[in-house]
């Protein structure tokens, strides 16, 4: 950082045509000294910085780098991308690039994110057509349905003599089958009609997660009445004032839940309806359980400590994870997204972070920290995962089993994971200490540059 | 075996019409207990079945026994390079891909009959 810090000093007083020795002077020290710190040879305190930063008519930010950090981060990585490895970029000057062509430095950065977001999006995409259970489903559906059509047809040519009992069962099966194919035929063109419009709605459960995002995961309507909501103290136990708040919900908030899926949302298909249903029955259901505002305090309270709030609130830690993702949009919460996976690492279900491209339907990055978790169970596990778009987020990680079990019974373990940026876990207990190592990972290997990475796993189709 | 009723109707209907007698089940576990209890001479295997696939079933036939030897005739989805592939691992005798013909099914079962 010192290389920026320099040229960006030496640069700012000259755009003001002040001399070495005017400045040297009005901030107290020797032209000689500060013609090391502009050659980036002697370090500056806090104190030295500040007043340069006043004599410069600079914002200590500016000149602290705490930008420039950040842009030094992404180009470096930029840098180190496998496909530049033959062009030599000057990876030892990029401090110079920041400090001299600031401007420059940001649009590389910035181009270099949008292409890798776009490439991104575009292989996920790829990755959704290969392995998504909507298309298989439905290819499974189509065939089963075809069989049997063809099959009574024939029967109904070849066996011209049976009964009319027989011969209506056979014309009936017939009629069945072409309504539900027209069914899958109709579900399978707007499947296709979607994924090419940009939010990139394709299944119920995708709908249900656009719904939550347009709602910023927040429903105000459901807090407030849940706050009305008194469950009495007796009721002890977690599992107890779940049945509990759940016969409340089920009892009382129908129409506020009608109205709001009437209102907030247009669904294509009738199943996205329920999985929205159940969604919200759920939200409201830990709404009452954990009530926002006590919820709100104890968070800020505890930095967002989620083992500590489970307890607190004597709820499941995927209750805490839920509240997490649906804390109002205010400066001093961070944003949360979490994601539901099983042992096999796929995503059971998610609340996203805007930004985090997650694979869904193939397996995640194997470096991700969720896969870890399941390694150390009931444990919280903190990863700083450096994506190869330069975004960089913290990644907490915690298994727990999940069903009935006993000695000598499997254990069958999903992992709930809490993302979010850098920037917003340095509000919680979370924040990583500089000296954290930052670990490299990516969306899938199919979609990842790393090409030199040791776990990454051939592509199926291209070796 | 086959989950999928109007399937069923069809092929119980096909096979009996052969001169076979059939005996349906539509789930995997139901379909073990019966093949143990009352082997057939011939097995005809979906491969997608409810609480016991397919490839579980023909596993388990294949390892006892009591009916390791067994025809199978599997049903597979065209398209669907692995499951056949499995099926042929896994020890079936033949396999024939949805949606197939009324002839296929019928000279299928015959030719397992006969081994």
């Amino acid at each position: 950082m010192k290389t920026i810090l320099g040229a960006r000093i030496r640069k700012r007083r000259r755009e003001l045509d002040v001399t070495q020795a005017n400045l040297a002077d009005r901030i107290g020290i020797s032209s000689s000294y500060l013609n090391l710190i502009e050659h980036n040879k002697r370090r500056v305190s806090g104190k030295l910085l500040h007043k340069i930063a006043q004599a410069l008519n600079l914002d200590l930010e500016d000149l602290d780098g705490a930008v420039e950090r950040r842009l030094l981060s992404r180009l470096d990585e930029i840098a180190d991308l496998p496909e530049f490895a033959h062009i030599g970029v000057e990876s030892e000057r990029t401090g110079e690039l920041i400090g001299r062509y600031p401007g420059w430095a940001r649009a590389v950065a910035a181009l270099a994110r949008s292409e890798r977001e776009s490439t991104e999006i575009a292989r996920a995409l790829a990755d959704r057509l290969t392995h998504d259970t909507f298309l298989g489903d439905s290819v499974h559906k189509i065939l089963s349905g075809i069989a049997s059509v063809r099959s009574s047809g024939e029967i109904l040519v070849h066996f011209p003599d049976m009964e009319t009992e027989q011969r209506d069962q056979f014309n009936r099966i017939i009629y069945d089958e072409c309504q539900n194919l027209t069914s899958v035929g109709e579900a399978l063109a707007t499947y296709f009609d979607k994924s090419d419009e940009a939010e990139r709605v394709l299944t119920p459960q995708d709908e249900v997660e656009t719904f939550f995002e347009s709602r910023a995961n927040h429903f105000a309507e459901i807090e407030a009445a849940a706050d009305a909501v008194k469950l009495s103290t007796d009721s002890a136990y977690a599992g107890t004032r779940k049945q509990l708040a759940a016969a409340i919900v089920e009892r009382e908030f129908g129409d506020l839940i009608k109205s709001l899926l009437e209102n907030g949302a247009h669904f294509e298909t009738e199943i996205a309806h329920t999985k929205a249903r159940e969604a919200l029955v759920e939200y409201a259901v830990e709404a009452i359980l954990v009530p926002m505002q006590r919820f709100e305090s104890a968070a800020l309270e505890s930095a967002f400590d989620i083992e500590f709030l489970a307890e607190s609130f004597a709820v499941e830690m995927r209750t805490i994870c839920h509240r997490l993702t649906a804390l109002p949009r205010r400066r001093e919460f961070p944003r949360f997204g979490h994601y539901l996976t099983n042992a096999a690492g796929t995503i059971i279900s998610m609340r996203s972070l805007q930004g985090l491209l997650s694979p869904r339907y193939a397996a995640a990055c194997p470096l991700w920290v969720l896969y870890r978790a399941q390694q150390s169970p009931e444990t919280v596990l903190r990863q700083r995962a450096l994506f190869p778009s330069g975004r960089q987020y913290v990644f907490l990680a915690r298994a727990r089993h999940r069903g009935q079990t006993g000695f000598g019974q499997p254990r069958h373990y999903v992992t709930d994971m809490l993302a979010l940026t850098e920037e917003d876990a340095a509000k919680t207990v979370y924040a990583p200490a500089d000296n954290v190592p930052v670990e490299r990972v990516g969306a899938t290997c199919r979609s990842c540059p790393r090409e030199s990475c040791d776990h990454r796993v051939a592509d199926p189709l291209t070796g | 075996m086959e989950d999928e009723p109007n399937i069923v109707i069809s092929l119980k209907f096909l096979l009996e019409n052969a001169g076979f007698n059939v005996d349906v089940e539509t789930n995997g576990k139901d379909a073990l207990n019966h093949i143990f209890q009352q082997p057939p001479s011939v097995l005809v295997l979906d491969v997608m079945l409810p609480e016991l696939d397919g490839f579980e079933i023909l596993k388990r036939v294949r390892t006892d026994p009591r009916v390791n030897r067994l025809p199978v005739l599997m049903l597979t989805a065209k398209g669907q390079r692995e499951d056949q592939k499995n099926a042929i691992e896994f020890g079936a005798d033949k396999f024939i891909t949805k949606p197939f013909s009324n002839a296929e099914v019928v000279e299928a079962v015959e030719s397992l009959v006969s081994i």
